[in-house]
């Protein structure tokens, strides 16, 4: 057994390690060492955690992480690229449950010991957990309950938010916003009772109150959730890491665990981070994505006039091969049509012919930050011709060819066109600027907000039409 | 069906209607292609570059108008080739037809088909054969070379081991297609490049090319939508204030090029003796607009003519011709489109189907009857735009202002949120226990460097951010860590199970993490 000096200085060792991490990534050379700050902190923190004063039950514990383990390792070596939403969206709610069931574990740890100190039976007995809320004052185990009860609801609502977020980016449970009737006032209400029952725990209530307010808590995630669309996952499962991060703390603070609590407020604060810059991209505010549904629009849409015009991979080609410079504008519909590696291979010819190739990527395409990054960096495309919406904007006056796969609100030009949008005002990726326009898209249909997009009609856009990776499969040979 | 091109009878004229190029295309069609011997000589193509393109040569006139069933052409034809129209033949020409209203009775008489490719309508798919923006852009590549030509310095500024060359400065009046093209070569040459137009929506195009657009401050202006994407008259108003702009333009401006056209009307005047009479000795003039009368008091068609105080002013009318090789190339390609939207099938029969918006626009005559006139389109051609304001550019004083009270509101909000946070803080540090405190600090400082960390984490890096950020979130491990050495036994299942699913989180965070961060490569 370890000194406790020892595991407090392996915590402070792990939380510097954590911070280096995450700061690492401002780029991707850095980033390649950073994961390894993170790897070797949580070795630290973990082994001497685990071999710290007053730890046992090791038959349990080391089995249980060998599997978990073995669990982790085989799903990251599996899973496609295209669905790291899902994955993350997975993986946080794992995070949500475990808070539930420390908390839970505390709380009845907490009555074991009042118990005892009731029947003035000696304290010695207890171990782990239990020996150091023994040593606690009245007033701290009042604030334990707190942090408890803050613990508990926070992980819930992360708990089944994340399940559900799993479902809808999965395709396993429909993308649509779906609410029981009552809506918000359903959540709401579940809200004012969790509160009441809080307080009802707070003063002397039994055990069952945490589980009712665990119950509602998971009742608030699934619902909330639910009523929220596909194309604002960024937001939740951003939303969703932050809480995840936020219930650690909770827990760090009933188990005054320093380190718990630096490590939840760096996690907490990332997806904080991360949830207000798709918002801001999506300019809207994050009440509104939360509360689902785009907010009502203060008028007709302007009408649009013009024809959509479709073209063939020949006229494409010819497009391509007379082009200097052209930009690549993906969305979901490439990751939806697995097209990177195709977009990759046309990159790759385009390149070796002398042309000037870069993609915009506006902040909230995909379903999950960074997402199209990251699918572009899997088919071999180099990062650094990959540039983010206000590095590429004023460059599309000067483009030759614009070449947009399966995106459609973040290049709709009636977000600055038509103050009567339902997007007027969203940031969006200026490429109707560029001489031609093609926009490589399944059909007709509009996006997920349902907007007409202006784009289409526009006498430098021609549509291309046809499944993203079957259309640039046939573009390929055509290109010299 | 047999595809075939006379040389052209006009005077002058050098262009041709079929190039080798165009005629290989027509030939997949299914049609059959003939030329007239020597048709293509002053346009670049001899009789054996066609031969070799599977074109049959045809010795004379006559036997070409015999052969083909469907004759194309550059002008219109004259009273000569009209008479040799026959019923069930098909001609494609530029006819203008407004203006040669007897002609179009006589090959209605001869019972022939007769495709305009000035009639063809102005819309999105008819684009590729809009002969008239394929000629104009030519014309206005053209008067700037022609320009030039007559124009005694650069038009490019440098500075010099001999002394320093000002730029040559170039108005060009009316942006269509010809105009935009004028602004972009000159541009190209090095000149600096204003433009005026009537239709203010085209103030985007002017600038895109990279010409500074003369802005005229007037209440009513045009709307180009209305007319099919071309000017109408303007107002005597209008017109005046127009003039008092060139007439402050003339004295500076080295090369005025004017292109402004009004359909079915004759060119407005819009360069005026006294404007010619302010310009500096040695100025040129070019005047697209000399077939219909000229925009220049000067111009006489045709021909080169220098004023009194030394301006040339030019008078062409043929600048298209004059580059016989290049709009030869764009014509008959333009005519081959046309080509194959009368035959859908490809299937080497002409199939006129006068449903179809373009083809109904430009057919003039067809099965003895006159369809000039033709009804408006289904698509209008462009959409209306409203035209943009100029945002004044702040001076540096409210620039200065703004940013100082930016500055001010921040400092108020910063000032307010951290009093607020402070009084908060000493209000639970009344109620909290000591050691709550303490963990307090930790956290709340954690929360900071979080913030001040994660804002510059790249963007293309977010995904992994989140999923180390998640592996990280596994510490709630430690938690189940600290409970499973307990003495009750549901403390400690509970606890194995949130070990079992934190280590997946954390070994599956960490690895993915490390897949994804291993892929993004370098060029």
């Amino acid at each position: 057994m370890l000194e406790q000096g020892f595991v407090s200085a392996a915590a402070i060792a792990a939380s510097v390690l954590f911070i280096l991490s995450l700061g690492g990534l401002s780029n991707q050379e850095k980033a390649k060492r950073a994961v390894w700050y993170g790897i070797v902190g949580m070795a630290v923190a973990v082994f001497f955690t685990a071999l710290g004063p007053g730890i046992g039950g090791y038959w349990w514990l080391i089995p249980m992480m060998l599997i978990g383990a073995g669990i982790g390792a085989y799903v990251a070596g599996k899973v496609e690229m295209t669905e790291m939403p899902q994955l993350v969206a997975a993986l946080h709610s794992f995070v949500g449950l475990a808070a539930v069931l420390v908390a839970w574990s505390a709380d009845l740890e907490r009555r074991r010991v009042m118990a005892a100190r009731a029947a003035e039976a000696s304290l010695d007995q207890f171990s782990a957990f239990a020996a150091l809320v023994a040593t606690k004052a009245p007033d701290e185990l009042m604030f334990l309950q707190v942090e408890v009860v803050l613990g508990i609801f926070i992980g819930a609502i992360t708990f089944t938010g994340s399940v559900v977020a799993f479902g809808k980016l999965a395709g396993k449970v429909d993308g649509k916003p779906r609410q029981l009737p009552g809506g918000h006032m359903l959540n709401a209400g579940a809200a004012v009772l969790s509160l009441l029952l809080a307080i009802l725990y707070l003063n002397g209530a039994g055990f069952w109150t945490l589980i009712v307010l665990a119950a509602l808590a998971f009742f608030i995630g699934y619902h909330l959730i639910m009523g929220i669309g596909g194309a604002d996952m960024p937001v939740v499962v951003s939303m969703l890491n932050s809480y995840s991060g936020w219930a650690a703390a909770a827990i760090g603070f009933t188990l005054s665990n320093d380190l718990l609590i630096v490590t939840g407020a760096l996690v907490g604060s990332s997806g904080a981070i991360l949830s207000y810059i798709m918002c801001k991209a999506m300019n809207r505010n994050f009440i509104n994505v939360i509360l689902g549904g785009f907010g009502g629009s203060q008028g007709p849409a302007a009408e649009i006039e013009g024809e959509q015009v479709a073209i063939d991979a020949g006229g494409v080609a010819s497009a391509l091969n007379d082009a200097d410079s052209v930009i690549i504008v993906p969305g979901y519909g490439m990751a939806v049509a697995q097209a990177q590696t195709a977009v990759s291979d046309l990159v790759r010819k385009l390149r070796a012919a002398g042309k000037t190739v870069r993609f915009g990527i506006h902040p909230v395409a995909g379903r999950l930050p960074g997402h199209m990054n990251v699918l572009l960096a899997e088919a071999k495309v180099p990062y650094d011709i990959v540039l983010e919406m206000d590095e590429i904007n004023d460059d599309f006056a000067t483009t030759d060819v614009v070449i947009v796969i399966g995106s459609n609100d973040i290049v709709n030009p009636a977000a600055e066109e038509d103050p009567n949008s339902p997007i007027a005002g969203m940031p969006v990726l200026k490429v109707w600027e560029a001489k031609q326009v093609f926009v490589c898209k399944r059909g007709q249909g509009t996006g997920y907000s349902g907007i007409e997009n202006p784009l289409f009609f526009k006498e430098n856009t021609r549509m291309f039409y046809g499944d993203a990776r079957d259309s640039l499969n046939t573009l390929l040979p055509l290109i010299d | 069906m047999k595809i075939g091109a006379p040389k052209e009878s006009a005077r002058g004229e050098a262009r041709v209607a079929l190039t080798p190029e165009s005629a290989k295309q027509i030939q997949k069609l299914g049609h059959e292609c003939v030329v007239e011997t020597g048709a293509g000589l002053a346009a670049g193509f001899n009789d054996d570059t066609y031969r070799d393109a599977g074109v049959t040569v045809v010795d004379g006139a006559d036997a070409l108008w015999r052969d083909a069933e469907v004759v194309i052409k550059v002008r219109e034809p004259s009273d000569e080739e009209a008479e040799r129209l026959r019923e069930g033949q098909t001609l494609i020409a530029f006819f203008w037809p407004a203006q040669n209203e007897a002609l179009l009775e006589k090959c209605k008489s001869q019972g022939a088909t007769v495709i305009a490719m000035d009639m063809v309508p102005r819309i999105s798919r008819a684009q590729k054969m809009d002969a008239l923006s394929s000629m104009a852009n030519i014309a206005g590549y053209r008067a700037v070379i022609e320009a030039g030509n007559n124009f005694g310095r650069f038009f490019t500024g440098q500075v010099t081991a001999a002394g320093k060359v000002p730029p040559a400065k170039v108005l060009v009046i009316g942006a269509g297609v010809a105009g935009l093209s004028a602004i972009g070569t000159a541009t190209s040459l090095g000149a600096v490049v204003r433009a005026f137009d009537v239709r203010p929506e085209v103030s985007e195009q002017i600038e895109s090319m990279g010409a500074e657009f003369l802005f005229l401050d007037f209440e009513d202006s045009q709307d180009g939508s209305e007319s099919g994407g071309y000017a109408s008259p303007s107002s005597p108003e209008f017109r005046e204030k127009q003039l008092e702009c060139f007439r402050e333009q003339a004295p500076d401006v080295d090369i005025v090029i004017t292109t402004a056209l009004i359909p079915g009307k004759p060119a407005p005047k819009l360069w005026l003796e006294d404007m010619v009479a302010a310009m500096k000795p040695g100025s040129v003039i070019i005047d697209l607009a000399a077939e219909k009368g000229g925009n220049c008091d000067l111009t006489k068609p045709d021909e080169r003519v220098v004023s009194d105080n030394g301006v040339v002013v030019i008078g062409y009318t043929d600048f298209p011709s004059r580059m016989a090789t290049q709009s030869s190339l764009l014509y008959a390609t333009n005519i081959r489109h046309m080509l194959t939207d009368l035959t859908p099938e490809k299937d080497g029969v002409i199939n006129h189907n006068m449903d179809d918006d373009v083809i109904r626009g430009a057919t003039v005559t067809h099965d003895g009857e006159i369809t000039f006139p033709p009804p408006p389109p289904k698509v209008k051609a462009i959409g209306a735009s409203k035209p943009k304001k100029k945002e004044k550019e702040p001076t540096p004083e409210e620039k200065k202002a703004t940013e100082l009270a930016a500055f001010k509101a921040q400092t108020k909000r910063q000032v307010s949120l951290l009093a607020v946070g402070g009084v908060l803080m000493l209000l639970l540090g009344q109620v909290a226990p000591a050691s709550f405190m303490q963990h307090f600090i930790v956290f709340v400082l954690a929360c900071f460097i979080g913030f001040q960390v994660i804002w510059k984490v790249s963007h293309s890096l977010h995904t992994p951010l989140m999923a180390v950020t998640n592996a990280i979130s596994g510490i709630i491990i430690l938690g189940a860590i600290l409970q499973i050495g307990s003495g009750s036994a549901v403390v400690s299942v509970l606890a194995a199970i949130s070990i079992l699913i934190a280590s997946i989180n954390i070994v599956g965070g960490f690895l993915v993490t490390r897949r994804m961060l291993a892929m993004f490569q370098k060029s």
